[in-house]
């Protein structure tokens, strides 16, 4: 099924097949802390096609994780406001939609991975329960057939004994198996967009690449678009598509992964890709970025970046804000010196 | 879930068993240091002849020389005792030489009548005003929640009690039984005193009352479980997948902040027992807590032992309920 059918009642009322599956634009979204309004995502724009996989990248604090909770309608408000831009599936503009709408619009359309699967679970009800309640409270399916379909989700993401797992609670799966409940979660309703919140942080290294490849499976096999959302470059090496990276709630460069790894047009990316641990590197000191992620209260003038910037040229980096332009096709960066970074002349 | 039971009610009943061994122990030393209560039957000053001594100490039980010997565990009055209690036999008072079983029948569905209310009064107050709280944390709403239960659980309750029965009861038992009748649920519910005729209206005002001993403190805890389970990550996960906010608070979030309260509500249990003592004297209730209270009074160590017996077994009942509670509520305690 290339083109998602859907059946009636869970269509997207004024949705365009033809506009592209998920679009933000200039996203913009603050936060009120003691009265006093602190901007944690400052225009963000990306573009998701279907079939895609896009990851965002960037430290603790870029935005990234409120970019994906302002998207899935989730975020904790107040504190947070969504003040500006339009989050567009198939042309419709999500911010603008009823409570009813966005209601239906999360699970049946868009759907979320989080974090840490163990706290994100309810650990009062059983894995079979949680998932079964999708269909029941959407589809208004009966308990047992809503049970059947969750076997039919856990055997889907590869939990052995699905049968007999249906009765079990969050506890008693291991880290990894429990990230597979969830995502079996997510996908109970076959969204078309699928946000994955740092799905393998608290998971070790072996089991991170097999969420990952089951990520990258399901997605193929769906169709679906994929945001991976990831502070950690070298885990979507091989299954994203593009990367955006995240800087102070801020995209600071945007290219295909190939793109990235190859020829980062900003200094930041360049910073980011030398301190992943890589074979050829062995038995030198990684490197690290110098400094903190700047405060969000009190951004520094000019380029957010500059004071941490290996590259900076103080006198314009700390007055102008740089412009995010094209350093090539399908490629931007917001860096004063985009192309002497992009020609490795810097 | 069927060994974490037995074992919960196997530590229920070693509880009891320290608790009624303890209670033997302190009656035995204080018969010993104090001197025989077989004596107050015929009238404490007086010296009996040692024949007729004899008699009444074989009547309560006070016959074994084991009580002469200060710092006797007096085992085998114990296991009597024991014995007795397994077959109803409770003994008979010092003074009026009646049954106590059958006072305790009396006296218990009393007792549990007025536990009744007050439980009933402090889970729905403290679930709707904590509840309330919550959703409105730090704003007015929050702060004159707290403030409100803070005064109302730091007023005694004897004084809250005391106020009611001199200063609202008479005028509103008047005022009601000339519009409703005497005989009317209205015309006994206010009633300064308890009526047998109407063992429960009369006690659902004291109930209330007694339902405000430690108001605050699980107000604060409702709150305070609610926010934490209002904040967290399976509720973020709830939202993302599109579910009401009924059906988050109902199966997200409730269910999630009983256990909390649960074991407020058991622990507070125990100091509502201290409360039904002044409440059931200032009300003149025929219950546990009067009879304790007049028991030790008039030295009737019998019955003071059983009345303590009584409180303990409920206590022990109520924290085996509590565990229960908890099993049934988190699967994660089932399966530990």
């Amino acid at each position: 099924m290339a083109d998602t059918i859907r059946v009636a009642g869970d269509t997207l009322p004024g949705a365009d097949m033809n506009a592209s599956l998920l679009e933000v634009d200039g996203l913009r979204v603050d936060f009120t802390v003691r009265r006093k309004r602190i901007p944690a995502v400052r225009g963000a724009s990306f573009t998701l096609d279907q079939g895609t996989t896009l990851a965002i990248v960037g430290e603790s604090g870029s935005g990234k994780s409120v970019t994906s909770q302002a998207i899935m309608g989730i975020l904790d408000s107040p504190p947070g406001h969504i003040t500006g831009g339009e989050v567009r599936l198939r042309g419709v503009d999500l911010l603008q939609q009823d409570e009813e709408t966005k209601r239906t619009v999360r699970a049946n359309h868009i759907a979320m991975v989080f974090q840490d699967a163990l706290s994100a679970l309810n650990p009062l009800w059983s894995v079979g329960f949680q998932i079964g309640e999708l269909y029941r409270v959407h589809r208004g399916t009966s308990r047992k057939d809503a049970k059947q379909k969750a076997i039919e989700l856990l055997d889907l993401v590869g939990i052995p004994d699905a049968k007999n797992r249906i009765g079990h609670y969050p506890h008693q799966f291991s880290g990894g198996m429990r990230q597979r409940v969830m995502i079996a979660m997510a996908l109970a309703l076959d969204p078309e967009v699928l946000i994955a919140d740092e799905p393998t942080t608290a998971l070790d290294v072996t089991v991170q690449a097999q969420i990952m490849r089951l990520l990258k499976k399901i997605q193929q096999e769906r169709n679906m678009g994929l945001i991976l959302i990831t502070h950690d470059l070298g885990v979507v090496a091989d299954v994203a598509d593009d990367v955006a990276v995240m800087y102070a709630g801020e995209i600071v460069e945007q290219a295909s992964i190939h793109d990235t790894f190859a020829r980062p047009a900003h200094p930041y990316t360049k910073a980011l890709l030398r301190a992943i641990p890589r074979v050829d590197t062995v038995g030198r000191e990684l490197e690290v970025i110098r400094g903190l992620p700047p405060n969000p209260a009190s951004l520094p003038s000019g380029c957010p970046f500059h004071p941490r910037c290996w590259a900076v040229e103080p006198k314009k980096c700390s007055s102008e804000v740089p412009p995010f332009e094209p350093v090539a096709d399908d490629h931007r960066s917001r860096c004063h010196f985009a192309k002497e970074v992009y020609r490795d002349e810097r | 879930m069927g060994r974490y039971v037995i074992r919960r009610i196997l530590q229920g009943l070693l509880t009891l068993f320290i608790v009624l061994f303890l209670l033997h122990y302190l009656m035995a030393l204080s018969v010993q240091i104090r001197g025989n209560p077989a004596i107050l039957f015929f009238g404490g000053e007086r010296t009996p002849p040692p024949a007729m001594l004899a008699q009444v100490e074989r009547l309560y039980g006070l016959d074994n020389n084991c009580y002469e010997r200060t710092g006797d565990p007096c085992l085998v009055p114990f296991v009597e005792r024991l014995q007795n209690y397994a077959s109803g036999d409770f003994g008979t008072t010092l003074n009026g030489n009646r049954n106590v079983g059958e006072l305790l029948g009396i006296y218990i569905p009393n007792t549990l009548r007025l536990f009744i209310f007050a439980t009933l009064t402090l889970v729905v107050v403290a679930m709707v005003l904590g509840t309330w709280a919550a959703r409105h944390r730090g704003r007015f709403i929050d702060h004159s929640v707290r403030g409100t239960t803070i005064l109302i659980d730091s007023v005694p309750v004897f004084l809250i009690l005391l106020a009611y029965v001199y200063m609202a009861a008479v005028p509103l038992t008047r005022w009601a039984r000339d519009i409703w009748g005497t005989e009317s649920f209205m015309g006994q519910v206010f009633r300064p005193n308890y009526n047998p005729d109407y063992p429960w209206t009369t006690i659902l005002v004291p109930g209330i009352i007694v339902g405000t001993v430690g108001l605050a403190t699980l107000t604060r805890l409702v709150r305070a479980s609610q926010l934490e389970n209002l904040g967290s990550d399976f509720v973020r996960t709830a939202r993302a997948k599109g579910l009401g906010k009924m059906r988050i608070t109902i199966v997200h979030v409730v269910r999630n902040s009983m256990i909390p309260i649960v074991t407020g509500v058991g622990y507070l249990f125990a100091f509502m027992l201290s409360g039904a003592v002044l409440t059931e004297g200032i009300m003149g209730i025929p219950g546990m807590g009067r009879m304790i209270f007049q028991a030790v009074q008039r030295q009737e160590t019998n019955l003071v032992v059983v009345g303590l017996t009584v409180s303990a077994v409920v206590v022990v009942l109520v924290s085996l309920i509590v565990d229960l509670l908890y099993a049934a509520l988190d699967p994660r305690i089932r399966y530990e």
